[in-house]
């Protein structure tokens, strides 16, 4: 055995594995720590580091607009992101070392549900309660939108595209505008919880509740297939005049295509919220034009373009539906934090935390980026810790996201 | 101090995979499928803790049951093939579980939640450990005492006729057949223990994360439990144990290098192979160090590695 | 009924075109087994990343298609020579298990590579077979499905050529066999290794551009989706046996599309290990072969 690259090798991984975070912290070096655990590499890369990117921002902005004001002194905000790579394990330890090692007073993300399952589910579940070893770390998620995460614990809050409410809304938007359109199809992902859940959970109901339409034919798939011959041969047999493809960009893409070689022509087109950003763009612009999804963000207003121009001039970041929550909750966390009167040392970092998770339960309606946004108390029977925030409804047109429908009151603006 | 802790439950837990995995390749055969058995034990566990109110033990010792029952049933007519075929049939049985597992819908309301395996929304609220205060620390301490019960059964095994056995098996079939062996008997032997240790590893992963869904078992926990016994050395059963510590590590600690993580974890492993290619534990290096340990023995010099 | 033997027949047709890219791609990794007697599980990587890389000259210059399909080739092979040098070359006989890990390593570092440098966005791929599907009598044919069988038939015919009629497939059969017994009459057989290795890889680029084709986008999944078919294309038909692997496609390629019309996609992958898995218990050998692993 070659025993100095031997040592030389345990060396280096040691040093690594004990590196902290060497960047200031707590009052003492003028930093309040917050953090964020994305996939930032991996299949859901794309969502993670237009989070990371957009989360940035708000963090440049508020330190060069002179950072915050905590015990009478002026500090900055320190942003600690972390790589989840859409993996269980990796999160489990994640979560710990933002925790402990990099001790952050919040964190946002996580990206991928399959992480924020386990991490929510084994943080504390009653607050106070000293017979629950469960973790305290309070969350602020952008991303992750799988039904009931934010139930797992009190110390989960969610900025979240509310499906079900955006679906409803959807369904009723046809109903009125376009009452001749009678008949559904639909597809989803069956190994894909979100997909899945869309259907069963939001769309599903809407069109049960409004007894309009007519579903003539559903059809699933797997989001990573790349033959949907046979399903959309029963699409085309079914014709029906409105299609709700409730599948992500890896699945929408190739079933546009062979929708487009089958010659099927839904009068209609209706997508996942997910699909609202560039991803599907860069892939497959023209058979997935005219497509519709129902969004919460489009640069429509001119804060939202400035916000959206400037995550893509300083940090290549997408600003869509997934990632401008990231900079919504790092800005409302900002005036949370000199709110609570946190003390900010080392040894008060739990009961910080607590008067922060505090702050934020008892928020209730705060300004996002294009319209207002409505955090739900914790006795909510529906969704405690979710939220409510305006809807847009948005279209591929010419290789770009198009507004097709806005409230009045965001058009105003 | 928690981070520690947490790698160290990971590194626990996916050391026990490895070491499914080896039990089933000292006997000479690659079984690509451990992780199938890893998500029977992960869902049976779960499912007696969250759902049916047993203790920890009688939960993991069920896991443990079923997963070494269905080795046993999928063993027999698996190990008539051997080699690649043998992996692509044991993948395949991987792939049948968490399939399975992705259209099974078992859930109860206890309370306000809806508990059970839940197709593809997963099964949430294992919260057995959780619930009754039990900190990481003590829950790693469980974790290390199955992976010493498994060691030190592994070790009985190594130094017994049956160790023996499986690896004049793994040698020499016809050979190993000729001198008396029933060689089917000792494969099928291997294969269902292996499962069962797989079962454990799962059932104990179930508690630690609170949750499972048919994602957290697929190809890349296949490739994971495959690398640390052929990346640690197949020369002893300290060769998954160190494969899981170092590569364990490495995701863990190679974090500084942000994106090129990945790329510089494939490189090394592509490295390490090149130049110890029966890994890092070997069979000659097992040989060299009970050469040191037994020094009144007759001396033999080492074989060139 | 009749509507049910039209759609069987119907998915029959097409599913017998898709089996010939999945002939391919199991062909492949036999032809590289067959001579090397080790497994590459970097093939389908190698054949991912020659389908990303013929979109660089389309983003650079707005190539056309054949300039892209000539990259996807000539980038394959490099990459394949790449494999052979860093996971195969240095490793000498006897270590049956070292290439299957350095390969599983250079997998994760192309992966990651593509992963890394496109964030795991797919990136749109031309239609040059045109984007609707042709009317034959009153089933739909896909043009692009044509292009595979049309293409596969040429590879399959030229590898046939090649084996059997030249002098280079002599040497790679008789490597094959008996590599000692070959070297001892003169064969190189190192050259012989990575002749192979350009052979299969240039397969790979076809094999890329033809999978990229017919998604619309290279996406990062490819690699893994591919190696999983080549590999059970490849038990399928018996290892170390070319015509298995046509034969072990052209089944699969049935299996999954009946699969899928009758069944569902939900029921195709568990029926597809179950009666690979029966197969293999009845002939542990694969369809056609009776080489030993």
């Amino acid at each position: 055995m070659r025993r100095p690259f031997v040592f030389a090798a345990a060396t280096l991984l040691a040093a690594c594995l004990l590196w902290p975070g060497w960047v200031g912290a707590f009052q003492s070096e003028g930093t309040v720590r917050i953090g964020g655990m994305w996939p930032l590499s991996g299949p859901a890369a794309f969502f993670g580091k237009a989070a990371y990117g957009l989360a940035s921002l708000a963090v440049d902005e508020i330190n060069e607009a002179g950072g915050l004001v905590v015990e009478g002194k002026r500090v900055k905000l320190a942003l600690h992101a972390q790589d989840e790579a859409c993996n269980a394990e990796q999160g489990l330890a994640v979560v710990k070392r933002l925790a402990t090692v990099d001790k952050v007073i919040f964190s946002l993300g996580p990206g991928c549900s399959s992480v924020a399952e386990p991490v929510f589910g084994t943080l504390q579940k009653k607050l106070g309660d000293a017979s629950d070893s469960g973790l305290q770390l309070l969350f602020f998620t952008d991303i992750a939108t799988k039904f009931g995460l934010a139930k797992l614990s009190p110390w989960v809050f969610r900025n979240t595209p509310d499906e079900p409410a955006m679906y409803d809304f959807v369904v009723k938007y046809l109903k009125e505008k376009h009452p001749d359109l009678k008949t559904v199809m639909v597809s989803y992902e069956s190994d894909f919880a979100h997909s899945a859940a869309t259907w069963n959970l939001a769309v599903k109901p809407a069109l049960e509740r409004h007894k309009h339409h007519q579903i003539v034919e559903v059809v699933d798939w797997r989001w990573l297939d790349n033959e949907f011959g046979a399903q959309v041969t029963r699409l085309r047999k079914a014709n029906a005049d409105v299609y709700f493809s409730l599948t992500h960009t890896p699945s929408t893409c190739p079933s546009m295509l062979e929708l487009k070689r089958q010659r099927v022509k839904p009068k209609m087109v209706i997508g996942i919220t997910s699909l609202a950003g560039t991803e599907v763009l860069q892939q497959c612009p023209d058979v997935a034009a005219g497509i519709i999804a129902p969004s919460n963000f489009a640069p429509i207003t001119p804060r939202a373009k400035q916000v959206a121009d400037k995550a893509w001039e300083r940090y290549k970041a997408d600003s869509n539906i997934h990632s401008v929550p990231a900079y919504e909750n790092v800005h409302l966390m900002k005036g949370l934090i000199e709110k609570a009167a946190i003390k900010n040392t080392e040894d008060t970092l739990l009961a910080d935390r607590r008067k922060l998770r505090d702050q934020l339960a008892k928020v209730g309606t705060f300004q996002g980026v294009v319209g207002k946004i409505t955090m739900r108390p914790e006795d909510d029977p529906v969704k405690p810790r979710d939220v409510d925030k305006d809807m847009i409804l948005v279209q591929i047109k010419a290789a770009k996201w198009d507004v097709f429908w806005a409230p009045e009151h965001l058009k105003r603006n | 101090m928690e981070y520690y802790i947490a790698i160290a439950s990971i590194i626990g837990i996916h050391a026990m995979l490895g070491l499914s995995v080896y039990l089933v390749a000292i006997s000479g055969q690659m079984s690509f499928g451990q992780q199938g058995f890893f998500a029977l034990g992960a869902y049976l566990a779960g499912m007696s803790t969250a759902l049916w109110g047993l203790h920890l033990l009688p939960a993991l010792a069920l896991g443990v049951v079923v997963a070494a029952v269905v080795g046993l049933l999928v063993g027999f007519p698996a190990l008539r093939v051997r080699g690649l075929y043998l992996a692509i049939a044991t993948f395949g049985f991987g792939e049948i579980v968490r399939l399975a597992f992705l259209n099974v819908r078992y859930t109860r309301r206890i309370g306000d939640r809806v508990v059970g395996p839940n197709a593809s929304e997963g099964f949430r609220h294992v919260r057995y450990i959780y619930d009754r205060g039990i900190t990481p620390l003590e829950y790693l301490g469980i974790i290390l005492l199955a992976l010493a019960v498994v060691v030190v059964l592994f070790f009985a095994l190594e130094r017994s006729k049956l160790g023996a056995t499986l690896r004049a098996v793994e040698e020499d079939e016809v050979a190993a057949s000729m001198v008396g062996i029933n060689v089917t008997r000792a494969k099928v032997f291997g294969f269902t223990a292996a499962a069962g240790v797989a079962g454990l590893a799962g059932g104990l992963f179930v508690h630690y994360s609170s949750y499972i869904d048919h994602d957290m078992v697929a190809l890349p926990l296949a490739i994971a439990s495959v690398t640390y016994p052929i990346f640690g050395g197949l020369g002893s059963f300290v060769g998954p144990l160190l494969g899981a510590v170092v590569l364990v590590g490495l995701t863990e600690s190679l974090r500084a290098l942000h994106d090129a993580r990945e790329i510089i974890y494939g490189a090394l492993i592509i490295l390490t192979m090149l130049f110890r290619p029966r890994g890092l534990v070997d069979e000659a290096l097992v040989l060299r160090v009970k050469g040191w340990l037994r020094p009144r023995a007759v001396r033999r010099p080492a074989p060139a590695p | 009924m009749g509507t049910a033997l039209f759609d069987g027949t119907e998915q029959l047709i097409n599913g017998l075109m898709y089996g010939c890219f999945y002939a391919l791609v199991g062909g492949g990794f036999t032809l590289l087994f067959g001579v090397l007697r080790r497994f590459n599980l970097a093939y389908g990587s190698t054949i991912m990343a020659g389908a990303y890389a013929g979109l660089i000259p389309v983003y650079l210059f707005k190539a056309p298609v054949l300039v892209l399909f000539v990259t996807t080739i000539v980038v394959s092979v490099l990459v394949g020579l790449l494999v052979e040098f860093c996971c195969f070359r240095f490793l000498r006989k006897g270590h049956e298990l070292a290439p299957l890990m350095t390969t599983i390593g250079m997998l994760i570092v192309i992966d990651e590579t593509i992963v890394h440098l496109t964030d795991a966005v797919g990136l749109k791929y031309p239609a040059p077979f045109g984007d609707e599907s042709l009317a034959l009598g009153p089933f739909l044919i896909r043009p692009d499905y044509l292009a595979i069988l049309v293409v596969s038939i040429a590879c399959f015919s030229a590898i046939f050529w090649l084996m059997h009629r030249t002098r280079f497939g002599r040497a790679m059969r008789a490597v094959a066999e008996r590599p000692e017994a070959a070297q001892i009459l003169g064969v190189s057989v190192r050259r012989v290794n990575v002749l192979t290795f350009v052979l299969t890889s240039a397969m790979a680029g076809i094999i890329g551009f033809f999978a990229a084709v017919s998604v619309g986008s290279a996406r990062p999944e490819m690699a893994a989706w591919l190696t999983g078919k080549g590999l059970v294309v490849m038990v399928l038909g018996g290892l170390g046996s070319f015509p298995g692997a046509i034969l072990g496609g052209l089944a699969l390629g049935v299996l999954e599309f009946e699969a899928v019309w009758f069944l569902g996609s939900s029921y195709r992958d568990i029926l597809a290990f179950s009666i690979l898995f029966l197969i293999l218990m009845v002939r542990p050998g694969g369809l056609l072969g009776s080489r030993p692993a």
